[in-house]
């Protein structure tokens, strides 16, 4: 009963605060981004690869959200809509700052080839593959795949985020994963042996 | 052996499957190794993607602390695109408002016209016949020329009365009900726009 009890308080404290927020409350305003910011940066860290311009794109969502927060309606959820902003802050920030992407593609491109398999087991060295695999995705493709991936959201929750139907969802998903399966083929060679060897 | 279910492996793979679906899914993977494979690899994906650790970001009160510094003065009272909103729902809402109108006058209209023939409303009738001419000036001035007589007279009659009387009600209520589909098909297409996500198409 406990977890029920805390999330149906957290729920209807979180409406609380939003109905403030949009009557002008900053103090209420800045309870909602302590709640939502862990999230909010990790999404869009995800999206860039970059620290510090999460922090910033962070920043300019929560701006935006403050902003807009008299026409947000409570059908979607903070979370969802949050998100929402944050996605299209990232997406705006990196084509500002367009030398993250390209040079990021460029060293896949260059590096891939030469690693082997011993070379993989290295954390910071695949750790940089993986994110570059990840940026070198289609924006609208990279968001689903992180929203699922790193968030645990369900389709219908990343639709209602994206504002695109569920059937999108999907096929963008199927298309980032195979994506990045081909891209990571060696990487995710060593991680099947390594299963199968602990199964052994 | 069923054709391979590589399509739903994903849906699979995140929980996203139920009923029949499901039960097929499992069934397929139990005797399939290929689409077993590939949905291992998908488990192993996943397993690289979170193998990637998050950074340090500065605590949630600073951060907050932060954004209060950079907040503008004045929230969006109401957006533009808010009032654009109720525009789209209040037109064919208004539309629909005058056709109900005007059937209702229609129909109120039928009623006491047949309360009338019937004698019941016998106190206001020399009101309702005040300037209740039957409108069939054109027909009568052709039969007083002797142009039309008899059945041709009486058709003349007739045709100019709907003309007069029902035409341009019809007209009215089949301009609305256009009006309307054609609002709803704009409404139609524009939600089908909005539904795509025009702003992270790839």
């Amino acid at each position: 009963m406990e977890p029920f009890t805390v999330a149906r308080i957290t729920a209807f404290s979180e409406t609380d605060l939003i109905t403030q927020a949009q009557h002008g409350e900053r103090s209420a305003f800045s309870e909602l981004v302590c709640i939502h910011a862990q999230g909010v940066r990790n999404v869009i860290y995800r999206m860039c690869g970059d620290p510090q311009i999460a922090e910033d794109a962070a920043q300019e969502t929560f701006i935006q959200a403050w902003t807009h927060l008299p026409s947000y309606r409570h059908q979607t959820s903070l979370r969802n809509w949050l998100y929402r902003i944050a996605v299209n802050a990232a997406t705006d920030l990196l084509r500002k700052e367009k030398r993250i992407l390209p040079n990021a593609l460029e060293d896949l491109q260059l590096q891939d080839p030469q690693l082997g398999p011993e070379a993989l087991f290295f954390e910071e060295e695949r750790t940089e593959l993986i994110q570059k695999a990840i940026l070198s995705l289609p924006e609208a493709s990279r968001a689903v795949l992180v929203l699922r991936e790193y968030e645990g959201m369900s389709y219908h929750e990343i639709a209602d985020a994206l504002d695109i139907p569920v059937g999108t969802v999907m096929s963008r998903l199927n298309y980032a994963r195979k994506t990045l399966k081909d891209k990571l083929k060696q990487s995710l060679f060593v991680q099947v042996e390594v299963k199968h060897a602990g199964a052994r | 052996m069923p054709a391979h279910v590589s399509e739903w492996l994903n849906a699979y793979h995140d929980g996203e499957l139920q009923g029949n679906r499901l039960h097929q899914i499992e069934a397929h993977l139990a005797e399939c190794d290929l689409c077993q494979a590939e949905l291992e690899s998908l488990e192993s994906l996943s397993g690289l993607l979170h193998a990637i650790p998050a950074p340090e970001f500065t605590s949630p009160e600073r951060f907050a602390a932060q954004v209060n510094l950079r907040l503008p003065h004045e929230q969006t009272k109401v957006s533009r695109k808010q009032i654009l909103e109720i525009s789209w729902w209040m037109i064919p809402v208004g539309l629909l408002g005058v056709w109900v109108f005007i059937v209702t006058s229609n129909i109120l209209s039928d009623i006491i016209y047949e309360a009338n023939n019937f004698g019941l409303l016998s106190g206001i009738s020399n009101w309702l016949n005040f300037g209740s001419l039957n409108g069939v000036y054109l027909s009568s001035t052709l039969g007083q020329a002797g142009f039309l007589s008899g059945n041709g007279l009486s058709w003349a009659e007739t045709a100019e009365t709907f003309t007069r009387m029902s035409l341009p009600q019809i007209s009215l209520q089949v301009s609305i009900a256009l009006l309307y589909l054609s609002w709803s098909a704009i409404w139609w297409a524009r939600h089908m726009r909005q539904e795509r996500g025009p702003l992270l198409e790839s």
